[in-house]
């Protein structure tokens, strides 16, 4: 089954057939229709963190800060100086690549634990230079009035767009995994002096993966700016980034599906949890909870190992006074 | 005395907490080779527990409810790091989890408020520079705190077990040494020290449920100025990220002054040694 999921174009083959079977059913409700596109631009998030944790090991803690970046860059580029939103799209995309790959360069090598922290301390200053960014960034209030995509007219069109962008994302990233590159990266995540005595340079192999998760972010950012029309500062935080994690690490951090799979299971629920405030805590505990039983994630797991693991357990050794015992009794217990 | 000497000894009387944060960092680091994020999140869970309660038992509750977190955590790091299956970035992840768990729960039962108690109307004069009696509590605590830990750490057979077990897990474990209750233990400790952090701060600059993040980068911040191996090496640490601090708000404009002490912490951590770690796999 796991083989099929990951299988390069059968992974993006799913995600399609989905949104195509789904499409009208949530095109004839207007709630759905949101959730669906929510759960598409999430679906980007969680794959930013899929690719930076799931594959190469580095636990980012600033997807939500990478998205902040595309939503504020094409809403600044469209609404400032009103450019298309494709010149938001490439800074969307570049800006995040930018700043993570140096980032990843300089504290990294090597180390994923560092940098972890890097991105925790990256998602608290760029909050704060949101805030304190005056006229700029909108500060406080945020930036309202980004205008939509012309090229995806309604809801509908932004549907489509949303989940057409899922796929291709998908489809990539299956791609890179499946590769050499895909490959040395697994290497280096599990062995870096191996991945090293192959010749792989792992700090910058390891740089560019973080980088290119980084980007997919950015991407969901610039949707996210473009759907909801509106970014501020307490748009995309670091909290989202937990909860984004989170939504990689329930489906499954290190597969291809599993990143949207915890997406949409997490942005569905979230509609019938308590106040925003309480939340944490249901995220909290659920990610806690997941680590403990099923850290591969829903998907990642091989469930009939682990349930006959658990029912049924390992055989105890025979003590060999036993084993002597039953041999001399011509094999009578 | 001058406007510069004013602001590092208040910035050095500042650190002194983030001096008791860093330690148990430093020495979780070095023993179990982990983080543990929620420590930010234990103190403010201390500082709204001694906020309600308040009184001799409220210092009592406060760093019980600390060390209870940290106990669930290293519950749940042990459980992760089994043998065989040690994943130290999937105990960050962990910890992560607590954190936010600790910093909603405060939200919810403690409200959004910003916690603070200031038990002193008189100030010390120092050259001119005044000084809240309470900071003089804050270095008593911290110093008699280190001191203590540090004679456990090198005089006594449980600070001797602890160093061996950090210096080499499995050569402690064939000597009999209980690695796993040494690390559970290590855990606790983090409780303990951040709780007290979490009611120092209360008394002195206050704090509100969103700060547990911000407490762990200080905390982590100090450990990683003169590098993680040394516990006490985090309590000087503590000391520069308070002195940065206050010259920043000294000197800085707004924002400015905020952001620069986390700048100064990424600077540290991308020159630090830390990054060396584990570049040859954890073979050398």
């Amino acid at each position: 089954m796991r083989a099929i999921l990951n299988h390069r174009f059968s992974s993006a083959l799913i995600v399609l057939v989905i949104a195509i079977a789904i499409a009208p059913i949530v095109m004839n409700s207007p709630l759905l229709l949101d959730n669906a596109i929510i759960i598409a631009i999430f679906s980007l998030l969680a794959l930013s963190a899929g690719m930076s944790y799931g594959q190469a090991g580095i636990l980012s803690m600033a997807p939500a800060a990478f998205g902040a970046i595309g939503a504020f860059s094409t809403s600044i580029v469209t609404i400032r100086y009103g450019l298309s939103p494709l010149v938001g799209l490439v800074l969307a995309l570049v800006l995040p690549m930018m700043l993570a790959y140096p980032m990843a360069r300089v504290i990294s090598r090597l180390s994923p634990m560092p940098l972890s922290i890097a991105t925790l301390l990256l998602s608290m200053l760029l909050e704060l230079a949101i805030r304190e960014g005056g006229k700029f960034t909108g500060g406080y209030n945020g930036l309202s009035g980004v205008p939509p995509l012309a090229f995806a007219p309604g809801a509908e069109g932004m549907y489509v767009l949303a989940w057409g962008l899922v796929v291709v994302v998908v489809l990539i990233y299956a791609n890179v995994t499946d590769s050499a590159i895909g490959r040395a990266v697994k290497t280096a995540r599990h062995d870096p002096l191996r991945a090293t005595a192959d010749g792989v340079n792992v700090p910058a192999l390891l740089a560019s993966y973080f980088a290119m998760s980084a980007s997919v972010a950015g991407l969901a950012g610039w949707l996210y700016a473009h759907y909801m029309s509106y970014i501020g500062p307490d748009s995309l935080t670091l909290h989202v980034s937990v909860n984004v994690v989170l939504m990689a690490v329930i489906g499954g951090a290190g597969t291809l599906l599993g990143p949207i799979l915890g997406a949409a299971f997490l942005a569905s629920i979230t509609q019938f949890l308590p106040a925003r405030g309480t939340q944490g805590m249901f995220f909290g505990a659920a990610l806690i909870l997941v680590l403990l039983i099923a850290p591969n994630g829903a998907l990642g797991t091989d469930w009939r190992k682990l349930f006959s693991k658990s029912r049924i357990g390992p055989r105890p050794p025979v003590p060999v006074t036993k084993v002597a015992k039953v041999e001399k009794q011509g094999g009578r217990a | 005395m001058s406007e510069l000497a004013e602001f590092l000894i208040r910035g050095a009387l500042l650190g002194v907490m983030y001096g008791l944060l860093a330690f148990p960092v430093s020495l979780l680091f070095v023993t179990t080779s982990s983080v543990d994020v929620a420590l930010g999140a234990y103190a403010i869970l201390a500082a709204a527990v001694m906020y309600t309660t308040g009184g001799t038992l409220g210092v009592i509750y406060a760093i019980g409810a600390a060390v209870l977190a940290s106990a669930i955590v290293g519950l749940i790091s042990m459980r992760l790091n089994r043998p065989g299956a040690v994943d130290h970035v999937i105990a960050v992840l962990g910890t992560f989890g607590l954190s936010t768990f600790l910093e909603s729960f405060v939200l919810t039962l403690f409200g959004t408020s910003p916690m603070v108690r200031h038990p002193f109307d008189t100030f010390w004069d120092l050259n001119g520079i005044r000084i809240s009696p309470q900071m003089g509590i804050n270095v008593t605590v911290s110093v008699a705190i280190l001191a203590t830990l540090f004679m456990v750490l090198q005089r006594t057979p449980f600070g001797r077990a602890m160093r061996a077990s950090a210096a080499n897990p499995v050569g402690a474990t064939l000597n009999g040494i209980p690695v796993r209750a040494i690390w559970f233990s290590t855990y606790l400790l983090g409780g303990l020290l951040a709780g007290i952090t979490g009611v120092l701060i209360l008394y002195t600059t206050g704090t509100d449920y969103s700060a547990a993040f911000t407490l762990t980068i200080w905390g982590f911040g100090s450990a990683i100025m003169f590098g993680l191996g040394s516990p006490l090496r985090g309590f000087a640490g503590g000391l520069v990220i308070g002195m940065v601090q206050a010259l920043s708000a000294g000197y800085l404009p707004g924002a400015l002054s905020t952001a620069m002490p986390l700048f100064f912490i990424f600077v540290v951590l991308s020159l630090g040694r830390m990054n060396r770690i584990s570049a040859t796999g954890g073979r050398v």
